[in-house]
């Protein structure tokens, strides 16, 4: 017995040490931008680099916190991504419930073409979105923006939800129809907790979207106080000439981080009421 | 009844969104000016504008994806802007699009005749003035004086590979540029008489010249980095890694930060040929969108005016070194002592505009390639140069 | 017969929004690609373009060359590589990232989420000038500390496309993972302790129970994928491509070959031709490739 808890213990220490590892490997090309970052020379480059930056300052993250309007970008993505996954999950739950519970005529044909219809080359789309957006009065406009984000992620936010009904098994809303639950009431309660990991997967997806995306967002929308922090930072460095590669690395670390703590955060709901709940019945 | 909430909720969230989108006056005293350009030149610009012109309300607005989202909203009131600052180099392709008004009608003509002639050359596009030029940009010799000594600068190419030679190794160049970059070789391919395209659209009228061009190029690349991008190229520079480089007057702020003893310097002469490596320059400057030419002519007027006193050349070249357009600026007693303007000054003088046609769009990435395939892939000159000339005409005539 | 009608009008209600904002942004601008494609639209007739039929897709047969032949194997080739390797790398990572007793698995996936949070362009960026980058890039630091020969990573074909495959499955590895790991959460965990009972290895028990539960749920996400995969653009063109800062690879997949040979003309008649051809060519291999899916 003893023997066998020994060997599980080495092997944990085993799978430790390589994610520390695989950890670090990873975050090399991160490691080098927080370097940079907190550098005091104004290169992206050195000839004798090091993880430990040699003339450490905190002045590139002062900069990025207070020199640029990054309060007001912040506040426009925040604004933007909360939007856009409201929508998003709002939109999809629905659609993506009837497409995996109830048969209907075209089901499996919608199915099939939105897969296909989504891997269009979309680098010539800007052009049919303005076209679209424009009557509407939604060009420089966030909601937009909102609807293009929203648009864009929903064929994906439809079948990865979809996906996770699938594997609920019938039963279970059988039997809650036989207490006499109506429909919404059996999303509501009871597959939405069984699917939470994937609800929250699809959210993370589309918040990151939202996130780094700027190609729309510089586009579509004019003047500084628009910008999201995507497109703060690449006007940043647009202007590459003159450009500050160290504050510049520090934004991308300053931008990232959040995503990281929201993930973090959210991984405590990512187990699936399945298996947490006593459900198995 | 949660998710009915909850769409009631978002309900509420996109209504309120709507409520405070932006709306667009139309003040005929209000110029909206889209830019792409550091702060630095925009606040002197809107100082300027402030004693000059203070009835127009000027709004500059920065956009980063510039010519792509004029190509959108080019000829859209609603969501352009009057006016735009950007190279002359597109204003071939936006005048064939229809988005820009001819600006002459604007400026009287003795006005016109203070600016230098290779400015207004650059903007003039089948026989019209697209632009009011502010100032202007070229690549320039600049050397490390800690290594290179005044009397060391190399007068012709040979010189310089002379230098070159006896200076590289061990992890130091004596000399770096952006070798396979269409941008940066253009002036090689000058030196020796040759074009990237001429004024009718037609690729690399004469093959000659660019051909001797890249063979005797190539002898230099070889003393120099295997990368053409401009991060490595500047770095080896600032950190003393190579004595002299070719680079734009946006280097100048950086080398003096890091503490460069820096020269600046007139080309070097092909000693084949006896021509100076003449660069690209770029004339950045005011475009009219034209509904704006149609709607507010009157403060585009006033705009121009205020903009075409020697004052504000005098003022942005202060601010942030850049050349003026205008030569009446070069009376001023600043500018005429400022080492890195008046070399831009001169090299002026040899420099040749970028060509302001539609086709010179696909001739970066034509002739970047046949510089990558020569110098960085080691291919066959000849057989380069044909394919590149043939993608070229291929690409030209895509065009239409 | 009435209730099934009424069924079907409820579920395509409930479906509407979602599907119509789909119609609005994902199939509109494929149908205006489509009408643009037949016209003049270039920079001669910017804004006052006029049908002229099928001149475009005549001039794009041009277009598909040898060049495009061989730009078009490479992106298979890659696409297979990609795939294979995220698959197989993201399974083991997932599963031992499930590991029972494994205290700090919040903090590794978190850590390893990274990749995903930063901005495409600032990423590839950082690997193109901090990584590879023949002059100062780490990787020619260490070969140098090594005393080996310093290499032009990013410069020769073969190279270029492995340095393109590791960067890709760094950008991408993220989402893979996460995905993996979410439909892992749904197994029923009584399914493994029955197995454990029966004796059932390790093995066994990933491709008997892991494997089939999972795939049915990764499934969209992993055509979703292959799809992106397919036709990456900025990858290979941010790291090799980009405009004045070629690398000298000519490593192409079709989309930045498209870009090359087409996109940078400014005629987008002629550019939405050579985009629907590309989405046809896409269309005929999906269809392929669901068939073995099946």
């Amino acid at each position: 017995m003893s023997s066998k808890k020994a060997k599980e213990t080495a092997k944990l220490t085993a799978v430790n040490l390589f994610f520390i590892l695989l950890c670090f490997v990873t975050l090399i090309p991160i490691l080098y931008a927080v370097s940079v970052s907190f550098s005091g020379q104004n290169s992206l480059l050195s000839s004798d680099f090091s993880f430990i930056p040699k003339n450490f300052t905190w002045d590139n993250y002062k900069e990025v916190l207070f020199g640029e309007d990054i309060g007001i970008w912040f506040r426009n993505t925040v604004l933007l991504a909360v939007v856009t996954v409201t929508l998003s999950l709002s939109l999809a739950i629905p659609a993506a419930y009837c497409f995996s519970r109830r048969r209907f005529p075209g089901r499996k044909a919608i199915l099939k073409s939105l897969v296909l219809l989504n891997s269009f080359p979309a680098i010539l789309s800007m052009f049919a979105i303005y076209r679209l957006l424009r009557p509407m009065g939604l060009v420089n406009h966030r909601l937009g923006l909102i609807l293009v984000y929203t648009g864009t992620m929903m064929v994906f936010s439809l079948w990865n939800t979809k996906g996770y009904f699938d594997t609920v098994p019938l039963e279970i809303e059988e039997a809650a129809h036989i207490d006499g639950a109506n429909d919404i009431q059996v999303v509501l309660k009871i597959v939405l907790p069984l699917a939470r990991p994937s609800i929250i997967v699809t959210g993370l997806m589309v918040l990151i979207y939202v996130w780094n995306e700027y190609i729309y967002a510089t586009t579509f929308m004019t003047g500084e106080a628009n910008y999201t922090l995507a497109a703060g930072l690449n006007a940043l460095q647009a202007t590459e000439m003159q450009g500050s590669w160290p504050v510049f690395a520090a934004a991308s670390i300053a931008v990232s981080l959040p995503v990281l703590v929201i993930f973090f955060l959210c991984q405590k709901y990512m187990t699936s009421g399945l298996t947490a709940g006593g459900v198995k019945g | 009844m949660k998710r009915f909430a909850a769409w009631i909720l978002a309900a509420i969230m996109v209504l309120s969104l709507g409520a405070c989108g932006t709306k667009k006056q139309s003040n005929s005293n209000e110029l909206v000016i889209w830019h792409d350009k550091e702060e630095s030149i925009i606040s002197a610009l809107s100082d300027c504008l402030k004693e000059a012109a203070p009835e127009l309300q000027v709004v500059f607005e920065k956009k980063t994806s510039l010519t792509d989202s004029l190509k959108l909203v080019g000829n859209d009131p609603a969501a352009a802007p009057d006016l735009f600052i950007f190279a002359h180099d597109k204003v071939g392709v936006f005048a064939e699009m229809g988005i820009l008004a001819p600006v002459s009608q604007f400026l009287d003509e003795k006005t016109l005749e203070n600016y230098l002639p290779m400015t207004l050359q650059a903007a003039t596009y089948h026989d019209t003035l697209y632009q009011l030029p502010l100032y202007f940009e070229t690549l320039l010799f600049m050397y490390n004086r800690k290594y290179m000594q005044d009397d060391e600068v190399p007068a012709d190419t040979d010189a310089l590979f002379e230098y070159m030679q006896a200076n590289t190794g061990r992890g130091r160049y004596g000399f770096v540029e952006q070798h396979s970059t269409a941008y940066y070789s253009a002036a090689w391919i000058h030196g020796f008489g040759g074009q990237i395209i001429n004024e009718n659209g037609q690729p690399f009228p004469e093959g000659q010249p660019i051909k001797d061009a890249l063979t005797y190029h190539k002898k230099f690349v070889e003393l120099m980095p295997g990368e053409t991008e401009y991060n490595t190229v500047n770095t080896l520079f600032l950190e003393g890694k190579a004595d002299a480089t070719i680079g734009g007057p946006w280097m100048v702020p950086s080398a003096r930060n890091a503490g460069i003893e820096l020269g600046i310097a007139t080309m070097p002469v092909v000693s084949s040929t006896g021509k100076p490596l003449a660069p690209y320059s770029g004339i950045q400057g005011l475009h009219v969108l034209t509904f704006a030419a149609k709607e507010k002519a009157e403060a585009v007027q006033k705009l121009f005016t205020a903009l075409s006193q020697p004052e504000i050349g005098v003022k942005l070249a202060v601010a942030s070194g850049c050349a003026p357009a205008n030569s009446l600026c070069y009376e001023n007693e600043d500018i005429r002592n400022d080492e890195l303007v008046q070399s831009m000054r001169k090299t002026a003088e040899i420099a040749i505009p970028m060509p302001n046609i539609p086709e010179m769009d696909v001739m970066w990435t034509v002739v970047g390639n046949l510089l990558t395939d020569v110098n960085l892939s080691h291919k066959a000159i000849d057989p380069s140069f044909d394919a590149a000339l043939k993608k070229a005409n291929d690409l030209i005539a895509a065009m239409h | 017969m009435k209730s099934r009608r009424k069924d079907a009008l409820i579920s395509y209600s409930w479906s509407a929004p979602s599907l119509i904002l789909i119609l609005l942004m994902v199939v509109f601008p494929i149908f205006y690609t489509g009408y643009i494609s037949l016209t003049n639209m270039n920079v001669y007739h910017w804004f006052n373009f006029s049908i002229v039929g099928a001149k475009n897709y005549i001039q794009a047969l041009f277009v598909f060359d040898s060049g495009f032949l061989s730009s078009l194997l490479a992106t298979i080739l890659w696409t297979v590589i990609s795939m294979f390797l995220q698959l197989t790398i993201a399974f083991v990572l997932a599963s031992l990232l499930n590991m029972p007793k494994l205290r700090l698995r919040k903090l590794y996936k978190t850590l390893l989420m990274f990749p995903w949070a930063m901005p495409g362009y600032v990423s590839i960026l950082l690997w193109k000038t901090g990584i590879f980058n023949s002059q100062f890039g780490l990787l020619n630091q260490w070969m140098e500390k090594l005393g080996a020969q310093t290499i032009q990573w990013l410069s020769n074909d073969v190279s270029a496309f492995i340095c393109c495959s590791i960067v890709n499955l760094w950008l991408a590895l993220p989402f893979m993972i996460m995905i993996m790991d979410g439909a892992m959460q749904s197994i029923d965990k009584s399914y493994y302790d029955s197995a454990l009972l029966d004796g059932a290895s390790w093995l066994e028990r990933t491709f008997y129970i892991t494997v089939p539960a999972i795939k049915s749920i990764i499934a969209p996400a992993v055509i979703i994928t292959v799809f992106t995969t397919f036709k990456q653009f900025d990858v290979v063109y941010l790291l090799t491509q980009q405009a004045g800062a070629q690398t000298g690879s000519g490593f192409h997949t079709i989309l930045t070959y498209a870009y090359e040979n087409a996109f940078i003309t400014n005629n987008y008649g002629y550019s939405s031709a050579i985009s629907i051809l590309i989405f046809l060519l896409l269309i005929v291999f999906s269809a392929k490739f669901e068939l073995k899916e099946e």
